[in-house]
């Protein structure tokens, strides 16, 4: 699968907050997203995924223009900045409309084993993330969305998220934003700056630091 | 199912009000027509509500899950007067 991001140009009131967007991600492939706080990631996420209408925008599915919002597709998963899943939820519930073995995510995280029967306003913000992002990268799908998924997460998490990501990608398209820049850099194939409203791809990381987006000789 | 039960899980926190507005309906005018225009009022406006406020972040769950918000809310719609019409037969029969 090719997913495929062209021409987004958002305005919030009368202020441009992207134009001259493109972003390729196929399978196999971690494409990630880098910018600076309120660049416009997270709305670039949300307009890829169509919970967020913008002026203009194309999205193709290998080589395919595609009319309806993505997520009406079912192709599509998306974990966004906040928490998703409802408070009240139990997560062995969760898990079943997901479609998820609880016994599998207990493989890769034991010490989660005593949760099962709780609601998720039980856990950790950081342990509320790492579920949420299990779910999402393991739910079946051809594309996924991640919008800072190590946000929150102990070292430990941070590493079985990058694993995850890891083996998913051999199936799926992946588009990861983030601000833990190193972790990110680990975790891609290709990277996308977001800058002036605008994407960049970028060949070399030197290229981070000539953009301002790093301190010089942080890399 | 599955999906249906997330409806439900969404329609739950609605239930208590739904149940009032029906009780006030039952009390001033037990007939079902009346009863169900303003069922649709209120779930055109729930879902504007929803749309407009930091609500709008927990139709995300129902979109991961393959629900859109035509559906979620239909849904909850026709929920809510499969409930309204049992209230309002039973309310009529002891009236």
């Amino acid at each position: 699968m090719i997913f495929e991001l062209d021409n987004v140009e958002l305005y919030f009131k009368n202020k441009r907050i992207l134009n001259g967007i493109y972003l390729k991600a196929e399978t196999g492939k971690v494409t990630a997203i880098l910018g600076r706080n309120g660049c416009g990631k997270s709305s670039l996420l949300d307009i890829a995924f169509g919970t967020l209408k913008s002026k203009y925008k194309l999205i193709r599915l290998d080589n395919q223009p595609l009319l309806k919002p993505l997520y009406k597709t079912d192709l599509a998963k998306y974990l966004p900045q906040y928490n998703f899943i409802p408070r009240g939820m139990k997560l062995k519930k969760a898990f079943e409309f997901f479609n998820l073995e609880w016994s599998l995510f207990i493989e890769n995280v034991e010490s989660f084993s005593i949760y099962e029967n709780s609601k998720f306003k039980a856990l950790s913000g950081g342990e509320r993330r790492l579920v949420e992002t299990y779910i999402i990268l393991k739910t079946k799908s051809q594309i996924v969305f991640l919008d800072e998924p190590f946000s929150h997460l102990a070292p430990l998490h941070i590493e079985t998220v990058k694993q995850l990501i890891k083996e998913e990608k051999e199936t799926k398209a992946i588009i990861i934003s983030d601000h833990l820049y190193q972790h990110i850099i680990d975790a891609s194939d290709t990277i996308y700056l977001l800058k002036n409203g605008s994407t960049k791809k970028i060949k070399n990381l030197k290229e981070l630091e000539d953009y301002n987006y790093l301190n010089a000789n942080s890399l | 199912m599955q999906r249906f039960l997330a409806i439900l899980a969404f329609y739950k926190p609605f239930v208590v009000w739904s149940f009032i507005v029906t009780a006030i309906i039952g009390f001033f005018n037990p007939q079902i027509a009346p009863a169900i225009v303003t069922k649709l009022f209120l779930t055109v406006f729930a879902w504007y509500y929803v749309n407009e406020t930091s609500n709008k972040r927990k139709l995300t769950f129902y979109k991961n899950i393959g629900i859109s918000p035509l559906t979620l809310f239909s849904y909850m719609f026709m929920v809510d007067c499969i409930l309204t019409i049992i209230f309002l037969t039973v309310f009529k029969e002891f009236t």
